[in-house]
């Protein structure tokens, strides 16, 4: 139930059922307002293209003074991606900002997966071939994505 | 931890010892007839199966068990549509009336069975003979009526839709609306009321039945809320359900809601009623909480207690799996997971139908009887010493202390139902039963403090349509939206910022300045809007 949540979330939520972002989708969670599945679809030509990554969105007590928490479900081959599905992104850490919302930071990791930076890596040897060998480390991602980001 | 334990089914091929002869199965699918169930060897068997299932669903305690062989049995025989219609005969026929969790097994079962079409549910309406008639007689065999309920409830939740309004025939809900008479079995009347309520969650059928309900001299309903405080414990259930049904989903006018009614005096902490998991029903006094949901539901109480030692009590209504004990706001409600208070590190709760303590969804066993109808589960938590005790009728088990390893604050009494399950709480509004004599205690209602408007418990449609009608002022601050815009940031001039926001920031959300100035700007006349 959403009663007795902060009206930011209520307001963030109608607008993310009414106004999807194209190639997401965010749902909050029956039982836990604050506590959204998330789908993001791999962007058109990278190596994720195809692939469909589930990720949890988690909006501490303390949002929007601070960042919500959001984590891969889905394996992932990318250098700003650990094993744990935990990802490497300014604004989720001391970049945030309360002017930004869900919507923003899904943007935003959509657009990490288009742009992985391995000069900022969070899983270190993903990030180490992925600077030594590209074309390798793309193939990979791309078998990663096949094998646990499609046709589930 | 809940309901689910076989969420993690294998391949019915993967294990061959379990998996029943092909030719048993074509035996099966041959022997189902359109006049009946001819084979009694293969009915001995399915019956044997449901026993068993039922015997052996109490020990399981782990989400990540494998289910029983006679489960899994029941499963392959129910693949095929035919098998599925032996198996809920068997079912309707053999679980008894008496076992707490009969139909929470029923639900169980049902719920991990491939869904029925709609021929074979027909069939199935005509296989038991559905209609008020043969309610009338329901008396003479009160278990296969009230297994019947149940099976119907079921499916109309999990066909909820174009396929439950085919179900709800006229004769089906006859059959329905007639065992609610009040001479009854109490248990039959139970679960005829909650298939009604099943039924409702597709509106076309709610809409029906509550016109059919509207068609005798007095709604039943209106009778049967009237056993909310009876001395039997199923009455009492009925009483719940019926006053339930009629606040939230069978409105009649002229009756006005219970919660306008209800004595809220002295009522200083009650079940949250924004902090439950979202199919468990609420008294609304707050006090009394009923799952009749097939997911593990939970709640926390309004009152956070961080140091002391405090007591409460629940009257344990129906014997079946509850969970209750102490959470803290860390703990969350995984109902569809099956997870609940004692499922994570920082809970602890008793079950007194397994006879078992919980936490970290570790289980350990106890030694106290199972708990029946009209016990009293006295719950101490004890912050000096770090310990929590567990009292039934007044008898304590050994105290438990390996909670405060990860949690020594932050503490709300907290439970988790099991589908069909209903306690009541005494957070000290009444004087206790069974209080413990050898420590000092507090009671929550002597510190606690709720404000009047905290304690109404709105029907879920009345609170749904508040949350719709929910709309941001104009001039709202552009964080948190609950309060206006009155200030200005200096020296970037960034505005659309409240007071409170303002002042839990150094820099400007926007540009990323540091602000060195708060500036207030006039404020701008705004209407309330009428929602609190």
């Amino acid at each position: 139930m959403a009663a007795g949540l902060p009206r930011r979330i209520i307001k963030e939520t109608q607008r993310l059922m009414a106004e999807p972002v194209p190639g997401i989708s965010a749902v909050p969670d029956e039982t836990n307002a604050r506590y959204f599945h998330v789908v993001v679809a791999g962007p058109e030509g990278s190596p994720f293209e195809g692939g469909v990554f589930k990720l949890e969105l988690f909006l501490p007590e303390e949002y929007p003074m601070s960042a919500p928490k959001v984590r891969f479900m889905t394996k992932i081959y990318h250098p700003n991606i650990d094993k744990l599905g935990r990802i490497c992104l300014d604004i989720l850490k001391d970049k945030w900002s309360p002017a930004l919302q869900i919507r923003t930071v899904l943007l935003s990791i959509q657009a990490l997966l288009s742009a992985p930076n391995p000069d900022d890596p969070l899983a270190n040897d993903v990030a180490e071939l992925w600077k030594v060998n590209e074309s390798e480390a793309i193939r990979i991602a791309r078998e990663w994505t096949r094998t646990y980001a499609m046709g589930n | 931890m809940g309901t689910c334990c076989c969420k993690n089914q294998p391949d019915s091929g993967a294990d061959d010892d379990i998996i029943i002869d092909r030719r048993e199965i074509e035996f099966i699918s041959g022997t189902v007839t359109e006049d009946g169930l001819k084979s009694s060897a293969l009915s001995n068997l399915t019956d044997k199966y449901v026993l068993d299932t039922l015997a052996v669903i109490r020990t399981l305690v782990d989400n990540d068990q494998d289910p029983p062989p006679s489960m899994l049995k029941l499963h392959s025989i129910a693949d095929k549509e035919a098998g599925w219609l032996v198996v809920v005969r068997s079912m309707v026929q053999v679980i008894p009336l008496t076992d707490p969790l009969g139909p929470a097994v029923i639900t169980l079962l049902l719920d991990d069975c491939p869904l029925p079409s709609k021929e074979t549910v027909v069939h199935l309406c005509k296989f038991f003979d559905l209609s008020g008639e043969s309610a009338s007689e329901s008396w003479k065999n009160p278990q296969l009526h009230r297994n019947i309920c149940v099976v119907l409830g079921c499916i109309a939740e999990r066909l909820a839709g174009p396929a439950s309004i085919a179900l709800l025939t006229n004769t089906t809900l006859e059959y329905l609306i007639a065992h609610l008479n009040e001479d009854n079995h109490p248990c039959v009347i139970l679960f005829a009321l909650i298939a009604l309520e099943k039924f409702a969650q597709t509106s076309e059928n709610k809409t029906s039945i509550s016109k059919r309900l509207g068609h005798d001299p007095t709604n039943p309903l209106r009778t049967l809320e009237g056993w909310m405080s009876h001395s039997d414990y199923v009455h009492r259930q009925v009483g719940f359900c019926a006053q339930w049904c009629l606040d939230n989903l069978f409105i009649c006018d002229g009756r006005p809601y219970s919660y306008e009614n209800v004595d809220t005096q002295h009522l200083n902490a009650m079940l949250n009623s924004n902090d439950v998991s979202e199919y468990l029903k609420i008294s609304p006094d707050g006090l009394q909480a009923r799952c009749d949901a097939s997911s593990f539901e939970s709640v926390r109480c309004t009152f956070q207690v961080d140091e002391g030692v405090w007591y409460y009590e629940a009257t344990i209504i129906t014997a079946g799996v509850m969970q209750i004990g102490w959470a803290t706001k860390d703990s969350k409600f995984l109902n569809h997971e099956g997870y609940g208070i004692g499922d994570d590190e920082v809970s602890v709760a008793y079950d007194g139908c397994r006879q078992l303590f919980w936490h970290s969804a570790q289980s350990q066993s106890h030694i106290h009887p199972s708990w029946k109808p009209g016990d009293i589960l006295g719950s101490l938590l004890d912050l000096n010493n770090a310990q929590v005790i567990f009292y039934l009728n007044g008898d304590p088990l050994p105290p438990l202390t390996h909670v405060f390893s990860n949690a020594m604050r932050g503490f709300f009494a907290a439970a988790s139902f099991m589908s069909f399950q209903q306690c009541e709480f005494n957070f000290g509004r009444k004087p206790f039963l069974h209080p413990p004599k050898d420590i000092p205690f507090q009671s929550f209602n002597d510190h606690a403090q709720l404000k009047d408007a905290e304690k109404i418990i709105l029907p879920r449609h009345i609170r749904l349509q508040k949350l719709r009608a929910m709309s941001v002022e104009e001039g709202a601050c552009t964080l948190c939206f609950d309060e206006s815009a009155t200030i200005v940031f200096l020296p970037c001039s960034h505005r659309g910022f409240c007071e409170r926001c303002s002042l839990q920031l150094e820099i400007c959300p926007m540009c990323r300045r540091h602000i060195k100035e708060r500036q207030k700007v006039e404020e701008k006349l705004s209407v309330k809007e009428d929602v609190t």
